[in-house]
């Protein structure tokens, strides 16, 4: 187990908002789907990923948007080391509520959490309500990750996804993240998993807003 | 064995409230627990007891074996009154952060009882409290057992049938907490808390597919391999808390390939249990000797699951082989054990169900089995008994479906049924295999056999399986139906069963099945046989059955209790062997074509949802969808011609109403110009007039005229040409009538030229100091009252033709309304008057100018004498100056007269042209002549135009004489040594014909 990190399998959780399954369907399946139903609660998904030269198992928790399901959601802060706070470009509604979410996120977990923000549905320009300059100076404001990206060209998801494990990465090697703290939600990986002993980075993330996505 | 339920343990001597000896005391209680139930097998659900019977268990736990009967109900409506406010179950979380046992524990124990009396209530106020789940995950951490025991069944009941709360606990780490446990107790050996634990990850996994997925990516199913590695040389056997664990176990690994789930989720724990070793472990296990009954029943069920529909699990399973000496492939095995009547029926079950899945999707496999059964692989020879170590899966088919035994078969005619699912090739293909019945016979087909089978009456059971088998085979292969056709007997047979009228209700099922086999006759009979064809069977159903009865026959099944329960799941959900009737797949196949097959006997049944449609049908059905094709395009291209058309028209409308717009603005222009051009004659006048009294202005007077009632109806064209020319014209005037106010002008200029040269006279007179002779100032009044004179002379000739115009107007204005009034008539003679006084007024002009023309020779002899006289000519040089003053001012006198006279014509001018234009605008409400008028108005202003032009000519030749006259009287004067200045004159011979930039501007100087 000391040596974790030169056979690591690292797994992380991020939980993807608010009806932002198509983004996830499409990082994990590489395939869109126009009509999803509302997430109820939250849904799980997962791809293994390479930073590094290390294989890091991504684990996703996609939560639901809905004000319904909040107190249901809040439970996923706790024990996530990142996450993705995603906002529909062409709703502006949606754009508005990210200040609501990331207290929420900010108060329910640790403090070290990676929070990324994602514009999705760049694909819809002609719609667009929310414009880039608006998310990055929200991003710049409080200190987040800014990304535009669109679930149905799988433009910037994998990036999206990706950036985020690595900053998370990075954080574990600098000594942020206790790697035996399971409340960090990153864990060291089964023993029997391939390669020996391994390390399972677990990391949660909440996730944005906007109700039905796609 | 021997120590009872209620034994007291005889450790337990502490206080109960003791937390040690508490512990010490339940794990005392739970082994006891343990060997008590080695005989209540199969499964102790006290989890699920109602809670009206009170668990024995539990209080066991309690260590409080006096613990009152209470009702029921009672506890449940404290409970509703407990949790009404969700403030108490606040409290009671909260109350788990204290970790002294005496609260931490009776709180567990508190919520879990709440939990089993009002789940739902309890579990949404769960939810809702902030980490109320983490709290209760963090009690799996507690260092003391017993806490963390009862946390287990605390979290089984909460996680119980809501979704959310299972994926939270999952998500809080549940899987690793729960295998930590189980592996720290001993898997499968580690007694009840292993069970609870199992029962725990059970709840989260089953019907979630989001867990699920968790788990499968969490790569916890690697985990569940180290479950089933067992030591196989335990010789006592296996425990019952062993086998409930072992139980759960596989219960647990089926719940991620349950066909109920999600297909993709299916498939890929399938390949990843085929992977990690799952796979191969559970087949071991299933080869394994001392397995008891129940688990290895278990084993097979999970096996299937695991291989169904996934064909390198299928493969692996095919490849498979016992450790049996000789060794055998591990579906003969199986296959040995269902045709065994020895055998337990629920292993006998779950060897079909296995077998089931191994061929479900499987092409390969079913040709296999049926590969088997064929000849050249069969080795069956006839009278030659098979060697036991070839025996192959076909040859037990047979042999079970032939046994005595009707569960065997029913279970190989099953069995046999499932190879040929959707499997038209495997269908004709079993159609060859050829049966050695007895010593010396014929080998008689298999189909021919089931009927013989059929025929001879046996248990119903055995029919049931037949029929189902049968069915099977004929459906949607014409081929077996033709074979079936022609076996003699077989179809009196149905139709004698089918019409028979017995209700036992496995017979009503028989019949009805004799009733879809007829049925399938009728729709998969391509008529190539010569036994039957469809419309000679379809007139046997109805001559023999009667289609009434035919129907009910058939809708019988699906009324059964037996169908419905066959349709839910694939897997055989009966306990006992009078239980077995229907077989999921075949379900499956009658629902398909149970419609079919009543149209196929009825086919006047019009209507109705169907699933099958014949040939003839989709013909009908695609010409009348290729009918309805062409007329949809021709209808379209009949619309794009209409819009086109739509769209000319509408560029045409607007093409339209722009002419008639611009018409009408031509008109209206037309009306106002009509009526402008009348004012613009007036104005014409007025502006000579005004020149002649030195007043200039040349502008036209806003039009007031509004005569323009009616619209015109007559030719646009004509009157657009008409009203162009009009507007020529009046340009032309207007011009013509500028360059005349010029030339008045220039005779004004001259005047005062004159009268400035008179003045320099004067001067130089009284320089001279009337020194001149009075030849000289004779001469020089003489040429001053030749100035005056054509000074006045001009302005004459101006009046005249004023008055011309003036008489060309009126002649104009005449014409328009042929209106010959008295004072019209005055008018012209008062002109006639004007023309007599100017022509007075020309003879006098004349006579001045021969006077001055007499002058000349008068100066030239004044001249010779002037030097000689100089002095005393001062006297009648005077005199004849104020001569040529009176003179003068006679003339103007007289040209004011004209202007007066001039302005009362013009006054009755414009009274006449006011009734001129009330006329016109008669004549055009009238609607006729409109035209006519304009053209012959424009003639008039044509020929007004020439006479002006012609005016204009005569007094520019004026002018030029009056020119050159003065230019005469200049030298005269040079002559007589006055300094003139050439200036006026160069500028004068320049200006002659041009009208001069300047002009404008002395205009303002004049003013």
């Amino acid at each position: 187990m000391s040596d974790g990190h030169s056979c690591p399998v690292l797994s992380m959780r991020v939980l993807a908002g608010v009806g932002k399954s198509c983004l996830l369907l499409q990082f994990t399946d590489k395939r869109f789907q126009p009509v999803h139903d509302l997430t109820i609660g939250v849904e799980f998904g997962a791809r293994m990923i390479t930073i590094d030269n290390k294989q890091i198992k991504l684990q996703i928790w996609d939560t639901a948007g809905q004000e319904a399901f909040r107190s249901i959601t809040r439970s996923y802060y706790r024990g996530a080391a990142g996450a993705l706070l995603v906002y529909d470009i062409t709703r502006r509604e949606t754009f508005n509520h990210l200040t609501q979410w990331l207290e929420d996120a900010r108060q329910h977990s640790n403090s070290n959490m990676v929070i990324m923000l994602i514009g999705n549905k760049s694909d819809l320009d002609s719609r667009r309500e929310v414009k880039r300059e608006e998310g990055e100076a929200f991003a710049r404001e409080h200190g987040l990750v800014f990304m535009e990206t669109s679930a149905k060209t799988a433009a910037n998801v994998e990036e999206a996804f990706i950036n985020t494990a690595r900053e998370i990465y990075e954080k574990i090697q600098e000594g942020v993240f206790d790697v035996h703290n399971e409340a960090n939600g990153i864990k060291i990986g089964p023993q029997h998993s391939p390669g020996g002993a391994g390390l399972t980075s677990n990391q949660g993330a909440a996730g944005g807003q906007g109700g039905g996505c796609c | 064995m021997a120590a009872g339920p209620s034994s007291p343990c005889p450790a337990s001597t502490g206080c109960w409230w003791e937390p040690m000896a508490w512990t010490h005391s339940f794990r005392c209680w739970r082994r006891t627990a343990v060997t008590t139930r080695l005989s209540t097998m199969p499964l102790r659900r006290w989890y699920t007891s109602p809670p009206q019977k009170p668990s024995r268990r539990k209080w066991k736990r309690m260590g409080n074996p006096q613990r009152p009967v209470i009702h029921p109900w009672l506890g449940n409506s404290f409970t509703e009154i407990f949790t009404k406010r969700q403030e108490n179950i606040e409290l009671l979380i909260n109350l788990l952060d204290e970790f002294d046992f005496k609260v931490r524990y009776p709180t567990v124990k508190l919520l879990t009882n709440l939990l089993k009396n009002r789940p739902k209530d309890l579990q949404e106020t769960i939810l809702v409290v902030p980490s109320g789940v983490s709290k209760l995950m963090d009690l799996l951490s507690d260092s003391r057992e017993v806490v963390r025991n009862d946390a287990l069944l605390l979290l089984t009941q909460l996680t119980k049938n809501n979704t959310n709360l299972q994926k939270i606990v999952a998500f809080e780490n549940g899987y690793d907490h729960i295998f930590a446990i189980i592996k720290s107790e001993g898997f499968a050996d580690g007694g009840v808390v292993v069970e609870d634990c199992l029962i725990l990850m059970l709840n989260l996994l089953r019907n979630n597919p989001s867990n699920q997925t968790f788990f499968k990516e969490g790569t916890y199913i690697q985990r569940l391999t180290s479950f089933f590695i067992l030591p196989m040389d335990n010789k006592e056997g296996w425990s019952a808390q062993k086998v409930t664990n072992i139980h759960y176990m596989l219960q647990l690994v089926r719940s991620l390939v349950a066909p109920q789930n999600p297909a993709q989720a299916v498939t890929s724990c399938q390949r990843v249990m085929n992977q990690c070793g799952l796979l191969q472990t559970l087949t071991g296990l299933l080869m394994a000797s001392g397995v008891p009954v129940d688990i290895l029943t278990d084993t097979i069920n999970t096996v299937s699951d695991m291989i169904r529909g996934n064909m390198p699990n299928q493969e692996f399973f095919a490849s498979m082989m016992a450790p049996s000496t000789p060794p055998r492939p591990a579906i003969v095995v199986l296959l040995m054990s269902m045709v065994n009547d020895k055998q337990p029926f629920v292993l006998r079950c779950a060897v079909l169900y296995c077998f089931q899945c191994f061929l479900y999707r499987n092409q390969t496999g079913q040709a296999q089995i049926i590969q088997t059964l064929l000849p050249q692989t069969a080795d069956v020879v006839p009278g030659a008994k098979p060697f036991p170590n070839s025996i192959t899966a076909g040859q037990l088919l047979c042999s079970g479906l032939f046994s005595s035994d009707p569960v065997s078969n029913w279970f190989a005619a099953v069995a046999l049924s499932h190879s040929l699912v959707d499997n038209l090739s495997q269908k004709e293909n079993m159609l060859r295999v050829q049966l050695a019945t007895s010593v010396g016979s014929q080998p008689v087909s298999l189909m021919q056999q089931c009927t013989s089978i059929l025929q001879a009456g046996p248990k119903v059971l055995t029919r049931l399986g037949i029929l189902m088998l049968l069915s099977t085979w004929l459906a949607h292969s014409p081929m077996a139906v033709q074979t079936f056709l022609a076996i003699p007997a077989a179809v009196p047979h149905l139709t004698t069963h089918v019409s028979a009228n017995e209700h036992d209700e496995l017979e009503i099922v028989c019949q009805g099945l004799c009733a879809f086999l007829l049925g399938l006759c009728i729709q998969f009979n391509d008529g190539s046989g010569t036994s039957f064809s469809t419309e000679s069977l379809r007139q046997l159903v109805t001559d023999r059955i009667g289609a009434e009865n035919f129907t009910d026959k058939l809708s019988n099944i699906l009324r059964t209790e037996a169908y419905t329960k066959a349709v839910k799941s694939p897997q055989l959900a009966v306990k006992h062997p009078s239980d077995l009737v229907f077989d999921h797949e075949f379900c499956r196949l009658f629902k398909s074509l149970e419609v079919t097959c009543l149209r196929a006997v009825m086919p006047q049944l019009a209507g109705g949802s169907t699933t099958e449609v014949t040939p003839v049908e989709v013909t009908k059905y695609k010409d009348i969808i290729r009918d309805q094709d062409a007329e949809i395009t021709k209808l379209r291209d009949r619309l794009a011609g209409i819009e086109k058309e739509v769209e000319e028209l509408k560029a045409g409308k607007e093409q339209m109403s722009a002419q008639v717009q611009q018409l009408h603005d031509e008109n209206t222009v037309l009306r106002v110009q009509q009526g402008i051009s009348r004012e613009t004659e007036v104005t014409k006048e007025e502006s000579e007039q005004h020149s002649t009294t030195t007043t200039t202005a040349d502008t036209i007077p806003a039009s007031t005229t509004s005569t323009d009632t009616a619209p015109a109806t007559t030719d646009h064209t004509t009157e657009q040409q008409q009203t162009e020319q009009v507007t020529l014209l009046q340009q032309q005037l207007a011009e013509m009538t500028h360059a005349r106010d010029y030339y008045y002008y220039e005779m004004y200029k001259k005047d005062t030229e004159l009268t400035a040269t008179q003045q320099q006279l004067q001067q130089l007179q009284q320089q001279q100091q009337q020194q001149q002779s009075s030849e000289i100032q004779q001469q020089q009044q003489q040429q001053q009252q030749q100035g005056n004179q054509t000074c006045g002379q001009q302005q004459t000739s101006t009046a005249g033709q004023q008055i011309n115009n003036h008489l060309d107007n009126q002649n104009a204005a005449d014409f328009f309304d042929s209106l010959s009034n008295p004072e019209m008539e005055n008018l012209r003679k008062q002109l006639e008057d004007l023309q007599l006084v100017l022509y007075n007024k020309d003879s006098e002009i004349q006579q001045l100018k021969e006077i001055a023309a007499q002058a000349p020779p008068h100066s030239e002899q004044n001249g010779t004498v002037e030097r000689v006289a100089e002095v005393s000519g001062e006297h009648p040089d005077e005199a004849a100056h104020d001569r040529l003053q009176q003179e003068c001012a006679t003339l103007k006198q007289q040209v004011k007269d004209y202007e007066i006279h001039v302005k009362q014509l013009q006054t009755q001018l414009e009274t006449a042209a006011a009734a001129a234009a009330a006329a016109t605008a008669a004549s055009v409400a009238v609607g006729t002549g409109s035209g006519t008028t304009a053209e012959t108005r424009c003639k008039q202003l044509e020929e007004e135009l020439d006479t002006i032009k012609r005016e204009q000519e005569d007094l520019l030749v004026l002018v030029t004489d009056q020119d050159s006259k003065m230019s005469e009287y200049r030298r005269k004067l040079r002559t007589y040594g006055e300094d003139v200045t050439e200036d006026e004159d160069e500028e004068d011979e320049d200006g002659d014909f041009a009208i001069t930039e300047n002009y404008d501007d002395d205009l303002d100087d004049i003013q």
